[in-house]
């Protein structure tokens, strides 16, 4: 019997069209018409994912296999998509909270021209169309066509006011970076496809399993993902891009640059956590590197005055918890708080959309304060974002990032003290960020004070649905400590995502070590309600603040140590090695095929007589080479 | 067996044509419709319809693989006709003669297509010969035209001397003509049984211009009214060179060590002295007959490989070969001034034109997305399977390379410089369409190869 999934070629498809329909009509239809196309594709496709996971529930997974996209020889590449357990998760994810940024930007983007407009959603779903394919391929090369396609949007998207130098600057940034990892990507997949024969999962997890790789390939294969995934996730040393890229319209910020796309990184190395697995140098490669992301970013957060400048290095400071995760084995901990981190992330991009709104486009939270008057619902909802990404309970945050640090409290005890040491500095600034916008006094100009308002129905909707997800999406993972069975994510993920053996540190310890971060976490809240509810606007930040507010300085060092010498080493080539040896070369090249040229052409005398001589002459060569010099 | 009656039946109506009819775009029109017919039946035919069976006791046999080729030959010389028959009003009064002496090439390339007896093949050679002299002396009254067409006659008789004695040295050795009885091996190889091989080898590199035969064809195409050199460097030579496949596949695949070499030896030569010399040209129609060489000398890589491969190889190749060049002629007609110059701007003046005659420089570069890559790709992949000799495909992608030069000089000269003068140029919409659906074809045979080698199995 046909397998009913075998539709599932819908769920892409229909943002793709989408986008095709609000792109070319972008000049003729009316905003609300691209409104309802634009998202009323996305909620087609959240349907349909909808009933595609009630299906992987029952039924288990599914390889749905269309034809061959690429044959060459005896490599085929079908073009195939794969719906199971971790894919249909992630499906929800992103075609859920990509349908409730949709509607919110309907709001939010209302003064764009219809043009404009249409030329917005067009990117926002064909945005979706790629991220919907990256996680459906039954392979890396599909995986790798969805991963520049969301590259690609982002870039279009973050340099969507295009006619501002500064964020054609900061989409430049974003694609480079992103090239960077993206090209580890593509040799690990050459890789691959070398040592397997081909890049569907079955197959290479197969072989994985069989133990056919060499140690080193798979240590170097691994180690190349991975460099891919710090390019597209944002991690040390590509993530300076992900800042840069708040250019863009909030709603991007919140699906593309926090709820979605940097998230790819953590999907690609949990789909391949069966490589992972077989390579320790690696795994503590991704754990540190996660773990000093998140704290690097943390500290810089901390000093930023820019809304949604902290919110973006919260977004690497977490994507760095996820990574810590994947490193420590922990995939379905990683996987968990992906999915939370989507919930209240977009609630607080969305929030922060919302503020920025009713500020007539002000961003620097030093202009703001005591908005919670005026912003109830926005603020509301911002608190609840807050409350949940610094992790208490029962809100969602609490528990991923529980089972974050629980894994790394069971690999290193001194692992343990930083990655809370993190989440401490988490709720640090963001409850700074929440007292100094939303308590005290209005700090903005009068034309501002006047202005400000809440924002309308369809922005303020999606806010108080995220909050709602952000309150209770992590209870689908409520550890056995408090609920026999509760953890039911890991359970349902397990057919792609082992379930980790070892012992725990019993429920004793387990139970310790809630209180402690949660205990810890209630006074460093209290600490910055102390602190900031009474802001006022201070001078220059000094010694280590202003480093902090500088972001380390790690923009101007990248500038230093890789893009003045790379400058330097390109004016060589240009003005030396190009200059005298490829152009020399080529010219040499050149010159002899025309002075040939030249020579061969005093042959064709015109003469008939010595067309003949001549053609004799070679006639007779020949005969001689046939008959006397061969045997 | 359809195709070759209806096109000598063709050649004589056209003769007598022009008695009856005084209108040229009447003749014109019967030329076209007959055309259009010669297609016809051999499609046909390719579908087991045959109207009148002659007993050739078996030294013509029509197989699938001459069927599609020459199919792909009508096709072409239909294409050729709409696009050129108007332009040939202006080399003389005789021109429904000239539409005849087409025809009667037709039927000689019909018969060289299907030889199974050397006499088939020498009759269909002198078939095709004696039209095309005649063909490239019809400008009368210009000197240049004269002399090609002398140079031509006196070479060729030179070269239909090679192959009598190369038949006659073969008769001699196996007492048979029948090219199964030459191929078959029984006792020692007699030394007259090569000699004679090398001969034939010789003539028949003479007519499709294999260097170091190839001196003739740069005097004779540039001599040569222009609209019968693009005929002649299209669908003559493609025509031949089925020919000289089928008489390497048949009569001397079992000698194939003797002859093997040699073949290499004269494709290198070919490519070499065709490409390079091309590159110094300052007339496009002249450094058109030498890309003709060098296009040759990529042909004969298919004799050289010799494998089913290198048959569908041919095949595109010369349906990629023959299209782009028509398509090229077609316009070159159409030009006052034949020089890399007179292109300066055409661009601007014509930018559709401009465009078709990118796409098919393009195919006879070899560049992707064209008939011309696939045709190339195909080509050398046979030779690089085929052949312990790599460095032969490998000489053919350099030349491959060397060729982009001289035919982006073209596209450069039409895109990038200014004109001095302006277009006097006035083409009727139906040339335009004909050569848009053309250049569309060129495209979809380098996107779809197999919409056209598909045909040669079912």
């Amino acid at each position: 019997m046909e397998n009913v999934l075998q539709i599932v070629w819908l769920i892409p498809f229909l943002p793709l069209l989408g986008f095709l329909v609000n792109g070319l009509g972008r000049k003729y239809m009316p905003k609300a018409m691209v409104s309802i196309v634009g998202c009323g594709v996305i909620l087609a496709s959240f349907l349909m994912s909808i009933w595609v996971f009630i299906h992987v529930r029952e039924g288990g997974g599914y390889v749905a296999d269309y034809f061959n996209f690429i044959v060459v020889d005896k490599l085929k590449i079908p073009f195939a998509l794969q719906v199971d357990e971790l894919s249909s998760l992630f499906l929800m994810i992103i075609t859920g909270v990509g349908f409730l940024i949709h509607v919110y930007s309907t709001a939010y983007m209302h003064e764009e021209k219809p043009e404009h407009f249409g030329r917005y959603f067009a990117y926002l779903n064909l945005f979706v169309f790629s991220m919907l394919l990256l996680v459906m391929g039954a392979n890396y090369v599909i995986m790798f066509i969805g991963w520049e396609g969301v590259g690609l949007c982002s870039y279009l998207l973050i340099g969507y006011w295009f006619k501002n130098v500064a964020f054609n600057k900061a989409a430049n940034k974003a694609f480079v970076m992103n090239r960077i990892g993206d090209l580890a990507f593509l040799i690990a997949i050459f890789w691959i496809i070398a040592k397997v024969g081909n890049a569907n999962y079955a197959d290479v997890i197969a072989f994985a399993k069989a133990g056919k790789f060499g140690a080193s390939d798979i240590t170097v294969i691994t180690l190349l993902l991975f460099v891919g995934a710090t390019g597209k996730s944002a991690q040390i040393p590509l993530y300076t891009w992900l800042p840069d890229a708040m250019a863009g319209p909030t709603p991007v910020s919140a699906l593309i640059h926090a709820a979605t796309m940097v998230t790819a990184g953590i999907y690609m190395i949990a789909r391949s956590n069966a490589l992972y697995s077989l390579s320790d140098l690696t795994m503590h490669v991704v754990t540190y590197v996660g773990l000093a992301t998140a704290i690097l970013a943390a500290t810089i957060a901390v000093q930023q005055n820019d809304i949604k400048k902290v919110l973006a290095y919260s977004t690497v400071s977490q994507l760095g918890y996820m990574f810590m995760a994947l490193g420590l084995g922990a995939y379905s901990a990683a996987v968990f708080h992906v999915m939370t981190h989507a919930f209240f992330k977009a609630l607080l991009f969305l929030g922060s959309g919302s503020v920025i709104h009713a500020m007539s486009g002000e961003q620097d939270i030093r202009n703001m304060g005591g908005l919670g008057k005026k912003l109830k619902i926005t603020s509301f909802t911002f608190l609840m974002g807050c409350i949940a990404i610094a992790g208490i309970p029962p809100f969602s945050g609490f528990f991923s990032k529980d089972a974050i640090l629980l894994s790394a409290f069971e690999e290193n005890k001194a692992l343990y003290a930083v990655a809370l040491l993190g989440a401490l500095l988490t709720a640090f600034y963001m409850f700074r960020l929440f007292f100094i916008t939303f308590t005290g006094k209005f700090r903005g100009t009068e034309d501002q004070a006047h202005h400000v308002h809440e924002s309308p129905l369809s922005m303020t909707l999606p806010l108080i649905i995220l909050a709602v997800l952000a309150l209770a999406g992590g209870w689908v993972g409520i550890p056995e400590v408090f609920m026999k069975g509760g953890d039911k994510l890991s359970a349902f993920l397990s057919p792609v995502i082992p379930v980790k053996e070892g012992e725990s540190p019993g429920h004793s310890t387990e139970l310790a070590l809630m209180a402690i971060s949660t205990i810890a976490v209630l006074a460093v809240i209290a600490f910055s309600w102390f602190r900031f509810r009474g802001y006022q606007r201070k001078g220059e930040a000094q010694g280590l603040a202003k480093v902090l507010e500088n972001k380390w300085y790690v923009d101007e060092l990248y500038e230093k140590i890789i893009v003045k010498p790379l400058q330097q080493f390109g004016s060589f080539l240009n003005d030396v090695f190009e200059r005298s040896v490829v152009d020399g070369l080529v010219n040499g090249v050149g010159r002899a095929v025309s002075y040939s040229s030249r020579q061969l052409r005093l042959l064709q005398s015109g003469q008939v007589g010595s067309y003949v001589l001549l053609m004799v002459l070679s006639m007779l060569l020949i005969f001689v080479l046939q008959f006397f010099l061969r045997k | 067996m359809n195709a070759l009656l209806l096109s000598a039946l063709m050649g004589v109506v056209m003769m007598f044509s022009g008695i009856v009819l005084k209108s040229k775009a009447a003749i014109r029109n019967i030329a076209i419709a007959g055309m259009l017919a010669l297609l016809l039946v051999n499609i046909l035919e390719m579908n087991g319809t045959v109207f009148l069976v002659i007993d050739s006791k078996g030294m013509i046999g029509f197989d699938r693989f001459a069927l599609l080729f020459n199919s792909i030959i009508f096709f072409s010389t239909f294409l050729y006709l709409t696009l050129s028959a108007r332009d040939m009003e202006k080399v003389g009064v005789n021109y429904a003669e000239y539409l005849a002496l087409i025809f009667f090439i037709l039927c000689g390339i019909a018969l060289v297509s299907s030889f199974r007896s050397l006499i088939i093949l020498f009759l269909g050679i002198e078939i095709i010969s004696i039209p095309l002299y005649i063909l490239t002396g019809s400008d009368k009254l210009n000197l240049k035209s004269n002399e090609a067409s002398l140079k031509y006659f006196l070479l060729g008789s030179f070269s239909t001397g090679l192959m009598l004695m190369g038949i006659a040295l073969i008769y001699g050795a196996k007492g048979t003509f029948y090219t199964s009885g030459i191929n078959m091996v029984n006792g020692a190889i007699s030394p007259l049984l090569i000699a004679g091989m090398l001969l034939l080898m010789f003539s028949m590199a003479f007519k499709v211009s294999v260097a170091p035969f190839h001196f003739w064809t740069p005097d004779v195409y540039d001599g040569a009214p222009t609209v019968f050199t693009s005929f002649m460097a299209t669908i003559v030579k493609a025509g031949v060179f089925i020919a000289f496949i089928r008489l390497f596949d048949e009569g001397f695949a079992s000698q194939q060590p003797k002859w093997k070499l040699i073949i290499a030896i004269l494709t290198a030569a070919t490519l070499l002295i065709g490409n390079i010399t091309a590159v110094f040209q300052q007339s496009v129609k002249r450094m058109l007959a030498y890309s003709s060489i060098a296009q040759a000398g990529f042909m004969l890589l298919s004799v050289y490989a010799m494998s089913p491969d290198s048959k569908e190889g041919l095949i595109l190749y010369a349906a990629a070969y023959c299209m782009a060049t028509i398509g090229i002629f077609a316009v070159l007609i159409k030009m006052s001034d034949y020089t890399f110059d007179g292109f300066n701007g055409f661009a601007k003046q014509q930018p559709l034109l401009a465009a078709v005659t990118t796409i098919f420089l393009l195919s006879l570069a070899g560049i992707p997305l064209t008939a011309g890559f696939m045709a190339k790709f195909y080509m050398i992949k046979a030779a690089m399977y085929n052949s312990g000799l790599l460095w032969l495909p490998i000489l053919a992608l350099v030349m491959a390379a060397v060729s982009v030069s001289y035919y982006f000089r073209v596209i450069q000269a039409m895109y990038f410089r200014e004109s001095s003068t302006p277009s006097t140029l006035t083409v009727t919409p139906a040339f335009r369409y004909t050569l848009v659906a053309l250049a569309a074809l060129v495209v979809l045979l380098g996107i779809f190869p197999n919409l056209l080698l598909a045909w040669l199995y079912f």
